[in-house]
């Protein structure tokens, strides 16, 4: 069962409602402007923000949750890994703070705490142990309008086709996260492009693990190989002296 | 002074302000010291310390391999430097890792926990039993010294061959595995560099400029310690240098033409003039350099050749790690603790070169100061009982004076604001947007309240009272919401007041009046609200009440009143349009907010001023 989050930004009236059930939920302090911060309004005390942009359009930014996660599969500890139910999870104790999932994410989501001599990575779990227990997240719970909405994976996708095509000509034809990067389970649909909120405006649909997937598979057999070449070499070069050495002493 | 004096001094005064900054880092956190931010995870400790560091170690399993395994036994007396080259590199690239680590204590969990998928998770693998291989490879130079561990030391001598191919088998992967870890950021890495063979570039660059390393290693000490370096076998090993040099430079350029991506090393843009630096300094010079038999013969040419290789191997690699790896909008730049630490581990892995040179066998004979130790013996003749002056200053007190007082000097440096600051911005107070009366409309559909500005400074205590709404924060999260003071009007209220019930000066009821007898006295048991008070209740309502809860005024009239008139307003034009907020929220304005009012409404653009909203708190009993 792989459960997702749905946000319908032409529903969504910015009223911030989910940024406060979020700070409250996870109990997180007041923000403060540090100088580690990218303004998109995320940051260690912040695991889901609204950007605002042109023409009254709110974009809520949270952490995307995808299928095969970069950040989980960057991650060297297993500290960033996957539940049954798709969501990304982080486990404190495990992580050493090598911040290679916050290089690897293709939507910049993890955040770190830059300011504590024990950091910690911080970014949206989609309020997993509320998800556990049968419950939906803060977020999705508190919003007003119904913009942003909890529910199965593939009943969420075909809600969203369902709304884009009731309304021809409000939205893009197409539901943001539902190939990018292989697949996310946060989604949007959207009358606005939601290119800014990755790297690149459109993401490949290329899951990013698959990228050192196969430098990965190649590892055993590069450690033998590599062992075997040099035993090879190593064999013949002692041979051709050996040989050398006879040649002399029957000469000689 | 001669020549190694300043050296070791300069060594020393990095090393003691790394020492500091480390200090500084480890109880402040990573961000009083560094840059490194949201934008730019990974900075110049792990771009320049500890990916071009492991780089740069490469010459050990290249050298050990010519030695050892391809049996070129003229090499062998660079074998023990080429060792030690390589463990120190991983000594500091690990040291590095230690202060760069957000949680370093955890370092060793990849130990445990294992994630075969990742990439680093191989690195740190490959890092620890490298470590391991380089230190039983290096332990009998050491031991040598010493008539302890005669067992050991033979022991691991016996099965050298079995370290060197260990060695060689781990680099490789490791090596390759560290270009591996840069695959993953196809859209974050400059096309220039990101390569889908990454992996087979970094081990082929490795094994180019390995040599090269051990090579410019030898020449350093040959210049420190006034010896004569063997040309002939350093320019042999310098060719095979060259030789993987030209393969990294046909693999580079062929992989770029085949992405159709050589136009952009001409487009003029910086990283465009980055890479053609990276270039000369990694390919064109060595190239070049070494090519030419007669220069790669002279000193001067092998030096230049080899040092430059190895700044463009670790701009290549800094490039990759780090410089070229950004956010778009992030202005990243290293501090001056970020370099301090970066310059005093490589001071500090230098520090113990000169120290192995020195003490150990690391060629048939100890290299000692070239001055010798004639002028710090004790200037005492004993003979004649004359005391000939004070001794010189030893070097173990000069260096340890040098090394204090750069500590000192280190956390004198410290950024004391950025500290106490603990990173938050100062930013400095703007009078607020539209002046003293603000017009609040979070949905922007022109329908908001107004807000009394002016008069809230005014009640709350002028200048001071800024920071009980506003948090300073970041954009759009800026204020507390009306409900934070307000909260009377947004909490949930309970309107069955028992004390009041009982009360003398209440209701002066005895308990008997509601709850049963004989019984406990809970709300279970006590009698309904009807059953006294008849005339609270419609003839038509037949529902008992479920909870004394009531909910809150804001409540009351947002959703149980504006829902309704919303719309009964659409079908009975005489309606009240309550779900048009300046209906009731002028209405308790004075008269010059209602033009004020007006007058916002009439703009093109309204000043609207975002408000997060009230949550909830309904507490049932």
């Amino acid at each position: 069962m792989s459960m997702a989050i749905l946000t319908d930004i032409t529903r969504c009236i910015g009223c911030f409602e989910c940024v406060a059930a979020c700070k409250k939920t996870n109990g997180h302090e007041a923000d403060k402007p540090y100088v580690f911060h990218i303004n998109d309004g995320l940051s260690a005390h912040n695991w889901t923000s609204i950007v605002q942009r042109p023409d009254k359009h709110f974009v809520r930014k949270q952490c995307r949750h995808c299928l095969e996660a970069a950040c989980a599969s960057a991650c060297p500890v297993a500290a960033l890994h996957q539940t049954s139910e798709g969501i990304v999870i982080y486990d404190s104790h495990k992580c050493i703070g090598c911040r290679y999932c916050m290089i690897a994410c293709p939507y910049g989501i993890p955040r770190y705490d830059w300011d504590k001599p024990v950091p910690y990575v911080q970014k949206c779990n989609m309020c997993y142990e509320l998800v556990k227990h049968g419950k939906q997240p803060a977020c999705t719970a508190v919003c007003p309008t119904q913009a942003t909405i909890f529910g199965d994976r593939k009943e969420l996708i075909a809600e969203a086709h369902r709304r884009i095509e009731e309304n021809p000509g409000k939205y893009i034809n197409k539901v943001f996260g539902e190939f990018e990067v292989g697949g996310t389970s946060v989604l949007y649909i959207s009358d606005i492009d939601l290119g800014f909120l990755s790297y690149v405006a459109i993401p490949g649909t290329k899951a990013l693990p698959k990228t050192t997937a196969t430098a990965m598979e190649a590892v055993l057999p590069t450690f033998f190989g590599v062992g075997a070449v040099m035993g090879g070499l190593h064999w013949l070069v002692r041979r051709r002296q050996k040989l050398q050495r006879e040649n002399e002493e029957s000469e000689g | 002074m001669n020549r190694l004096d300043v050296f070791k001094s300069v060594l020393w005064t990095l090393t003691g302000l790394a020492v500091a900054t480390a200090i500084t880092r480890f109880i402040f956190g990573l961000g009083a010291v560094s840059n490194l931010s949201d934008s730019t995870p990974w900075g110049i400790w792990k771009g320049f310390s500890v990916v071009p560091g492991i780089a740069l170690a490469a010459g050990g399993f290249v050298v050990t391999a010519v030695i050892y395994v391809l049996k070129r036994e003229e090499f062998h007396q660079y074998a023990k430097v080429a060792v030690l080259i390589a463990f120190l590199g991983y000594l500091s690239a690990a040291t590095a890792l230690v202060v760069e680590l957000g949680l370093p204590w955890l370092v060793w969990q990849p130990v445990i926990y294992w994630q075969f998928h990742s990439a680093l998770f191989e690195v740190s693998w490959c890092v620890m039993l490298y470590l391991g291989v380089l230190l039983l490879e290096f332990l009998p130079v050491p031991l040598e010294e010493t008539s302890w561990f005669a067992g050991l030391r033979r022991f691991l001598t016996k099965y050298k061959l079995v370290l060197v191919f260990l060695g060689i088998m781990i680099s490789s992967l490791h090596q390759s595995s560290l270009g591996t870890l840069f695959l993953i950021t196809p859209e974050k890495l400059h096309p220039l560099w990101y390569s889908a063979l990454l992996p087979i570039e970094f081990l082929v660059s490795a094994i180019a400029v390995g040599p090269l390393v051990v090579i410019l290693g030898v020449l350093v000490i040959c210049y420190m310690y006034r010896k004569e370096a063997d040309r002939k076998t350093l320019s042999k090993l310098a060719y095979l240098g060259f030789i993987v040099t030209v393969i990294y430079g046909l693999i580079r350029f062929i992989d770029l033409g085949v992405c159709g991506k050589l136009p952009m090393i001409f487009d003029g843009s910086w990283q465009s003039t980055v890479f053609l630096i990276e270039i000369a300094l990694m390919l064109v010079i060595p190239i070049v350099l070494l090519g030419i038999r007669r220069l790669r013969y002279s000193q001067a040419g092998l030096a230049i050749a080899c040092f430059s290789a190895v700044i463009g191997l670790g701009l290549d690699r800094a490039n990759i790690a780090g410089v070229m790896l950004q956010v778009p909008g992030s202005h990243y730049y290293p501090t001056i603790y970020e370099v301090f630490v970066s310059l005093g581990i490589v001071a500090g892995a230098i520090i113990v070169f000169l120290f192995c040179v020195e003490h150990f066998k690391i060629w048939d004979v100890k290299w000692k100061d070239p001055r010798g130790n004639a002028e710090y013996c004790p200037r005492f003749d004993l003979s004649s009982d004359v005391w000939l002056g004070s001794p010189g200053v030893t070097e173990r007190v000069k260096y340890s004076l040098v090394f204090v007082l750069s500590f000192a000097l280190g956390f004198a440096l410290m950024p004391q604001d950025r500290i106490e600051s603990k990173g938050v911005e100062e930013i400095t107070v703007q009078k607020a947007r539209g002046g003293d009366t603000l017009f609040i409309d979070g949905n922007l559909d022109a329908f908001g309240a107004l807000f009394d500005h002016a008069r809230h400074v005014g009640i709350l205590g002028q200048k001071e009272s800024c920071v009980m709404c506003h948090h300073m924060n970041v954009p759009l999260d800026k204020e507390s919401g009306c409900w934070e003071c307000h909260s009377s009007m947004y909490t949930a209220t309970d309107i069955f007041r028992h004390d009041w019930h009982a009360s003398p000066n209440g209701a002066n009821i005895v308990c008997d009046v509601c709850h049963e007898p004989q019984q406990e006295r809970q709300k279970a048991s006590a009698k309904e609200c009807r059953d006294c008070h008849i005339d609270l209740y419609a003839d038509s309502t037949a529902d008992t009440l479920d909870t004394y809860l009531a909910v809150s005024y804001v409540d009351a009239m947002h959703i149980l009143c504006v829902n309704c008139h919303r719309e009964r307003a659409v079908a009975d034009t005489t309606r009240a349009a309550l779900a048009q907020c300046p209906t009731c929220h002028t209405g308790s304005q004075p008269d010059y907010l209602k033009a004020e009012m007006a007058d916002e409404l009439s703009r093109p653009a309204p000043n609207h001023v975002m408000m997060p909203p009230a949550v909830l708190q309904v507490k049932e009993e």
